[in-house]
């Protein structure tokens, strides 16, 4: 079976994001990019698979910059076979990403496709959702099991106040929450070993996708600094300061 | 003077509210994270400026007695410890950063400046402040100076010595000295500044220190290898220090990274057991960086070193990696370790390492021991784990005879009995494998200079 495993590069969840001075977006400017956490469950997952058997082929797909590269060479790293470039130096909306997602899954006929279920600089949380449509294809979002059956797979999902599972038939899409797994560190020997893999790289027009942008970005803000706190004296100034100042008493 | 005569005496001397004498407080303030002296100090005072703390030197010296300084405790000599009714003076409030400049790159920190606290000050001004180890989420700038702080980043940055340029202190005297003014360049005699660094609190109290920041490490990448036997940590690192500055290089056993997985919210490296493991960290530039550094560990395979190795891909990984070696102490302390620091130079430490570990071995086969260490500089964590059941007096005096092996080939090796930790009180009855008679007497003349009435921090480095 063939899964494909869709990888996002966006900056490194430990970096304190600054806004631009102009408010236009987030600077980028020398800050550590990485891969993005819910794709690397994503890859972990696929990996699982293949070392329980139950896939034999995964092909890691990104979009993006040049730069994209370094995390598909970390996806093969971790244990995918060949990578898919699609190189662009365009902005990526939801839809755009499902679109090219889209004409890559024509083209390799994935059985499975693990997306993670959102990315952490846009958290738009649509492109599995978006490809599952454009596909029609069934879908499995936030993901925390993962088991393959015959032609089916059993997606059991977090949802508010416990979890469901649903059942699809193969092909489908997975996207994946936070519990699923707990991805592995790249080794260094397969880090050599990633750089013997093959990368492709073609460009949206290649896939015959136009990219249209349809939001556009008005403003970005820093959230509000928190206020320092104060002392209160007594727990009568308290209660006065809850009932009168804060009003929640 | 009654203890009720010096707590009234105290609270004429600082800020109201400002001097404890709850029991609570008293045991809380009153020692570090040794657990072998009981506290008990006859109380507990928050001074807020240099001047009140030159009161409190003045009042001590009129009226016989003893001060010991406090910051954030964390220290493992006993050096901050009061347990024979001292007043223990402690910089909690003095946690103010006064001054910045951006064009000296240098920050003026109160004494009760929190380590941590100064290097997101560095962190938001685009700098650093390149000392850094485990504790630095409560230790006090006034204590790692006191005690001339090493930590994880000294192969590359150096001592919290290295970063000081300018202190103000309060000798045991009573006087307050400005040295060194912040002076990159200031050769006018006797750099008294280096004599309190260090110093363990007992010439006086560091009030204030002018600290030196420098730029930010790019891309930090962090490998783990995984090693084949112990003096293999020293041909990793030759070869990979010939060609790549290491901003870290740590190592610690497969026992001490046992714990740290049993503690939880660890992840191990790789599937492969090995006896040790390295942590190598660089500023990972460029390329040509990586590429070396993947040469390098191919190498390190090919000579039998190293069986296996991650590298982090993102900073999240490298502080992950960075906890199996932060955590040993935290998920080791319930053991009640009995620590040892020690020291060589680096060229020495792989016949160091193998006499100390065969001697442990041969005299304490029941000890379960714990490596791990900055061996980058030639410093050592050599921990002794408490077996089960046994009390807390007979494993403290089955060490001691461990200590008499193993300083003896300290001393053989002309190392330190305590690398990085300071002397305090547990090290003390061992100073005279690292520092001769001859000159522990002029230690002691220094001592009589600074501080002749004896009331700042007795009892410590030397009786």
């Amino acid at each position: 079976m063939k899964v494909l495993v869709a990888v996002k590069r966006v900056i490194d969840y430990n970096v304190k994001v600054r806004v631009k001075p102009d408010n236009t977006g987030v600077d980028l400017a020398n800050v550590k990019m990485a891969m993005n956490p819910f794709c690397e469950i994503a890859v972990e997952e696929a990996v699982r698979l293949k070392e329980k058997g139950v896939a034999t082929e995964i092909v890691v797909v990104s979009i993006g910059a040049k730069a994209c590269q370094e995390q598909i060479r970390t996806a093969l790293a971790l244990g995918a076979d060949r990578g898919i470039h699609i190189e662009t130096d365009e902005e990526v909306q939801s839809l755009e990403a499902a679109k090219l997602l889209k004409a890559v899954v024509e083209k390799e006929e994935p059985k499975l496709v693990i997306l993670g279920k959102q990315s952490i600089d846009t958290d738009n949380n649509q492109t599995g959702q978006m490809l599952a449509a454009l596909t029609g294809m069934g879908q499995g979002t936030f993901a925390s099991e993962v088991v393959v059956e015959g032609d089916k797979v059993n997606v059991t999902r977090e949802v508010d106040g416990g979890l469901t599972t649903v059942a699809l038939n193969l092909p489908a899409v997975v996207t994946t929450d936070l519990r699923l797994n707990e991805p592995r560190y790249a080794s260094l020997p397969n880090i050599m070993k990633a750089k013997k893999k093959p990368l492709d790289g073609m460009t949206p027009a290649d896939l015959g996708v136009e990219l249209a942008p349809r939001l556009s970005t008005l403003k970005v803000e820093a959230p509000a600094s928190r206020q320092a706190g104060v002392k209160v004296a007594d727990v009568a100034e308290l209660v006065d300061k809850l009932k009168n100042e804060a009003k929640v008493i | 003077m009654t203890a009720d005569q010096i707590v009234a005496a105290l609270k004429t001397l600082v800020d109201q509210g400002k001097v404890l004498t709850d029991p609570d407080d008293l045991n809380n303030y009153g020692k570090d994270w040794t657990k072998i002296y009981a506290p008990s100090p006859v109380a507990i005072v928050f001074p807020k400026t240099t001047a009140q703390v030159q009161a409190l030197v003045q009042f001590a010296n009129e009226n016989q007695v003893a001060l010991v300084p406090s910051g954030g405790r964390t220290g493992l000599s006993a050096g901050a410890v009061a347990a024979n009714g001292e007043v223990v003076v402690a910089f909690d409030y003095m946690n103010q950063i006064v001054d910045f400049s951006a064009s000296d790159r240098t920050v003026r920190c109160q004494a009760g400046v929190i380590t941590e606290q100064l290097q997101t000050f560095a962190e938001d001004n685009d700098l650093y402040y390149p000392v850094d180890f485990a504790s630095a989420g409560s230790s006090q700038l006034g204590g790692n100076l006191s005690t001339n702080a090493g930590g994880i980043k000294v192969i590359r940055y150096g001592m919290s010595r290295d970063w000081v340029a300018g202190l103000t202190v309060v000798t045991g005297k009573g006087d307050i000295l400005e040295l060194n003014k912040d002076l990159e360049k200031n050769n006018t005699g006797y750099d008294l500044r280096h004599l309190f660094i260090g110093a363990e609190g007992t010439l006086g109290f560091i009030t204030e220190a002018t600290m030196k920041l420098t730029r930010k490490p790019d891309n930090l990448t962090v490998l783990v290898l995984g090693l084949g036997d112990l003096t293999n940590t020293m041909d990793v690192l030759q070869t990979f220090q010939k060609q790549i500055d290491l901003t870290a290089y740590e190592f610690f056993s497969h026992e001490a990274m046992q714990h740290v997985l049993a503690h939880g919210q660890v992840q191990a490296p790789f599937e492969t057991e090995a006896p040790y493991y390295a942590l190598l960290e660089f500023e990972a530039v460029s390329d040509q960086v990586m590429d070396d550094a993947m040469t390098l560990f191919e190498q390190c395979v090919e000579s039998g070193w190293v069986l296996d190795g991650v590298i982090s891909q993102s900073e999240t990984q490298a502080n992950n990696l960075w906890q199996l070696r932060e955590r040993i102490s935290e998920s080791i302390a319930p053991r009640t370790p009995y620590k040892n620091d020690i020291s060589v130079v680096v060229s020495k430490v792989p016949g160091f390492l193998q006499e100390i570990d065969a001697v442990v071995n041969e005299h304490y086969p029941d000890f379960e021991i714990i490596w791990f260490g900055h061996i980058g500089d030639g410093n050592l964590h050599l921990n002794i784990l408490k077996p089960e059941g046994m009390a807390n007096e007979d494993f403290f005096e089955k060490c001691q005879q461990v200590n008499k092996w193993v300083f003896e080939i300290v001393e053989r090796y002309q190392g330190s009995v305590s690398a990085e930790h300071g002397v305090g009180m547990t090290k003390k009855p061992y100073l005279h494998y690292t520092r001769s008679e001859t000159e522990i007497a002029y230690l002691r003349g220094i001592k009589q200079v600074f501080d002749p009435n004896g009331i700042i921090n007795p009892g410590k480095i030397f009786d």
